[in-house]
């Protein structure tokens, strides 16, 4: 009898601490500056919807707010695929006011990543979408989901909401610069080519139609590797071309737009200086829209 | 099927009821037949291996035993070695033997051309093998009796817990248990060995797999990371490979003492050693314990040697240096055998204690080499040779030199376990090197990644904390660390295994922790153990 009690008394302390460990952690990401936790948390009225995956943190929010006078929205994160972007763009529009433009890096739809899905399991009790993606991902994991809620926060996903628990995330991009001996060496990296997996095409297009079923504008880009870099990816005409065809839209090419050093954090990746350099580039060629239309909206 | 896998715990799961409810003899062809599934899961074609090594030991023995010429004893030894070592050097190092003797060939200008074979490393293969040596050596020095039971044998050579990644269980250990009337459910064994269990995936899933990527991305391409990055790697991989193969043995220990076997430790906080000595006496111990045992001792041991130790000493001197192309390396031998023999020349004592230091670095080479078919895991066991070398040197100086300054007790052993654990380090970055396929066609090798680490780290540039990229994972890293440490000092001072087994109300906390922890934590990819590939 008293082994059936010990039984017993380990798994109610497990369930109990599970969901006690859960809440707590529930409750500390509800109340995270993180963005991902505003947007299900809050009501957000941006003017523009960023969204990209690493490559996405260069739409940086602070200078085109300064620059635009146009609010925004970041839902960039590192390693994005665009099955988990279609997810978070379709809550987006359904909890929150459209915005006027939603621009999209489209270098996103080079891979699936079935682990970063997994890591916005912690979003998964606010959001049906999400939820159906993780069961789509692993039934294991939806159903470990079910079992624990501690599970739910085991991601670095979480760890980033609890250190955006008392400050904004907009400044979240490299601040490094990339090192001498890496940038000398891009001309030696391997020949490379972009790849799409099958999935990507349609689910970039249905976060399109979502868009512009709510009267977003939808502007599609690539956005900047590091040159020497960007001549060592041999299919980065045809990857646009392909985009272009299956999606409709003209993409933007900024592959190649900042050619400063001291902008780059490491190949793929722009520094906040970088950033800068190119989100100027947007806005002089009107990616935003007329700087002087948007001051008559302001005005309005 | 490994252990941290959905088809495991459904395996597991059928696997106990039915054992528990089974005789003795019943209990044993479940193991067998569970430990050949198990095996087969991975590949079953590999199956006929094991049962082939199987059959020519158990006959060998049956042999031994009723034959009292002492030659005919060791032909049929030799039998054993031979198969049992060419089933080991066809596919583990066939090709490794062929690429070096090419290359070698090549630096010297005449090209062989000898073809590689796709060969398929068996999991497991050098454990097993390991395991049935033993008996037949231990059977032809009758240190033990021969096992009659054809069952019994080969369920002691396939035993699923420890099939494919330890520990190495000597006969002399595992067949006796085989006797003594079926296992009953016990359960303190059962509550014992859970918790071994589930430290044992507390190590695996919740640390060994979360520093893996952080280490991963160090040893791809360290030319890219600055210092300090570099040396959170080389800490999160000393971590990472104590985890994966200790948390290994204790699931392994842990189910077996569950199924009512009792296996020996096969770790003992290895990174709290404050010497060399001390640090092969708790790392690996089946796999130490064997080599001093049928390797060391063999050859001489401390007791010097005679013409086996100048002819092995020969080869696993000379032979790396053709191999390896690195002629450089004649000189060193120069300079440190002209060291030697200028002290071995006083008295017979030092003549002894040379042919120990070459005893320790032969047996340190294999150990090394028997983890891979890669002259980085040589290289591995060279240091950890000439480690144990140094230390036998300048120990008597060293402590001489402690006591004559008088410094004070906690510091010398916090300052010898740093000093182990920081050319334990050093040794792993050899050991952990791996070029990859893209990098072998730029002519990069192991050996230039394991320099352009230790480059890294002594160019000591980028030592903030900026520098490092994705402190998430330094975070996660070191909390899961300083958690481990934590308990292992705390087992060692409270003993943690004692109180599980008598304090319900512990062993309950302990538990639920270990699970929150798992669950927080883990990593739960069913990443593969590291030390299957060996």
């Amino acid at each position: 009898m008293k082994k059936v009690i010990w039984i017993f008394a380990l798994i109610a302390l497990f369930f109990l601490g599970d969901r006690v460990g859960g809440y707590i952690l529930k409750s500390l990401a509800e109340k995270s500056q993180f963005r991902y936790s505003r947007m299900y948390q809050q009501d957000i009225d941006a003017d523009i919807l960023l969204v990209g995956n690493s490559r996405g943190l260069m739409f940086y929010q602070p200078y085109i707010e300064k620059k635009t006078s146009r609010s925004t929205f970041n839902l960039s994160y590192n390693g994005m695929p665009i099955d988990l972007a279609e997810a978070l763009v379709g809550d987006y529009l359904e909890k929150n006011k459209a915005p006027d433009l939603m621009l999209l890096d489209v270098t996103m739809c080079d891979r699936m990543n079935n682990q970063l899905v997994a890591g916005f399991n912690m979003y998964g009790p606010y959001s049906p979408r999400i939820r159906q993606l993780i069961r789509d991902t692993s039934t294991t994991m939806a159903n470990a989901t079910i079992l624990t809620h501690l599970y739910r926060y085991n991601s670095e996903v979480f760890q980033r909401s609890l250190t955006y628990l008392n400050k904004s995330d907009e400044d979240w991009l490299l601040d490094r610069r990339i090192l001498q001996n890496i940038a000398d060496d891009a001309v030696n990296y391997p020949e490379y080519n972009i790849t799409i997996p099958e999935p990507a095409m349609p689910a970039l297009n249905r976060v399109i139609k979502m868009a512009k079923e709510k009267g977003v504008k939808v502007k599609l880009v690539i956005n900047p590797y590091f040159p020497a870099f960007a001549d060592r990816i041999m299919n980065l005409a045809d990857f646009k071309s392909t985009v272009e065809k299956a999606t409709g839209e003209k993409v933007y090419n900024y592959s190649k737009s900042v050619t400063d050093i001291d902008g780059f954090g490491d190949y793929q990746h722009l520094n906040k200086s970088g950033a800068r350099l190119y989100i100027d580039e947007l806005i002089k060629d009107g990616i935003f829209g007329s700087l002087k239309a948007q001051e008559t909206m302001k005005l309005k | 099927m490994i252990f941290n896998s959905i088809a495991f715990l459904v395996f597991i799961g059928i696997f106990l009821p039915i054992y528990f409810n089974l005789k003795e003899k019943g209990q044993l062809w479940l193991c067998l037949v569970g430990s050949y599934f198990f095996y087969g899961w991975w590949d079953y074609r590999f199956l006929s291996l094991i049962l082939f090594s199987t059959c020519i030991d158990y006959f060998v023995g049956l042999k031994m035993q009723g034959e009292n010429d002492q030659a005919k004893r060791k032909q049929l030894l030799i039998i054993s070695m031979v198969v049992n070592l060419g089933f080991l050097a066809f596919f583990k190092y066939f090709n490794f033997f062929i690429g070096s003797f090419d290359a070698a060939m090549q630096s010297v200008g005449v090209d062989v051309g000898y073809n590689t074979l796709n060969i398929v490393l068996p999991v497991g293969i050098s454990f097993y093998t390991f395991q049935s040596m033993s008996y037949t050596i231990d059977v032809y020095f009758k240190k033990i009796k021969v096992e009659p039971d054809f069952i019994k044998f080969a369920t002691f050579i396939s035993f699923f817990p420890q099939l494919v990644a330890g520990p190495i269980v000597r006969a002399i250990d595992f067949l006796p248990q085989f006797s003594g009337g079926a296992r009953k459910f016990n359960w303190d064994r059962i509550t014992s060995g859970l918790g071994q269990m589930l430290w044992g995936f507390f190590k695996k899933v919740a640390v060994a797999d979360s520093l893996a990527p952080f280490v991963d991305q160090c040893f791809a391409a360290p030319e890219g990371f600055s210092s300090l990055h570099l040396i959170i790697g080389i800490v999160f991989y000393s971590f990472q490979i104590y985890c994966d193969f200790s948390g290994y043995s204790d699931i392994a220990i842990g189910l077996a003492r569950i199924l009512g076997f009792d296996f020996p430790d096969n770790f003992k906080t290895p990174y709290f050693s404050k010497n060399f000595s001390e640090f092969w006496n708790r790392w690996h111990i089946s796999l130490s314990s064997w080599l001093r045992d049928y390797l060391y001792i063999p050859l001489g041991g401390n007791r010097g040697g005679g013409f086996g130790s100048y002819f092995f000493t020969i080869i696993a001197l000379i032979i790396p240096v053709f191999l390896s192309g690195w002629y450089w390396l004649i000189l060193v031998y120069g300079v440190v055998f002209a060291f030697i023999f200028r002290f071995a020349k006083k008295d017979i004592k030092n003549k002894v204690e040379v042919f120990t230091y070459m005893n320790l670095v032969i047996t340190m080479f294999l150990g090394g080499l028997w983890h891979g078919a890669s002259w980085a895991f040589a290289v591995w066991g060279y240091l950890h040779g000439t480690y144990l070398i140094v230390q036998r040197l300048i120990g008597p100086y060293y402590k001489k030199f402690v006591q004559t300054l008088r410094i004070p007790r906690p510091i010398v052993v916090a300052g010898d376990i740093a000093m182990v654990y920081f050319f334990t380090c050093l040794a792993w970055v050899f050991f952990r090197a791996k070029a990859s396929k893209e990098q072998l066609l730029l002519g990069i090798d192991d050996f230039d990644i394991a320099s352009q680490y230790i480059a890294g780290i002594a160019a000591f540039e980028g030592m903030s904390f900026g520098t490092v990229i994705n402190k998430f994972m330094v975070a996660k890293g070191v909390i899961l660390i300083a958690t481990l440490l934590f308990v292992e000092i705390a087992d060692f001072k409270f003993d943690f295994s004692s109180l599980i087994k008598t304090n319900p109300v512990f062993r309950v906390i302990s538990f639920a922790t270990i699970l929150w922890i798992i669950a927080f934590f883990g990593s739960f990819g069913a990443n593969s153990f590291i030390y299957f590939q060996f």
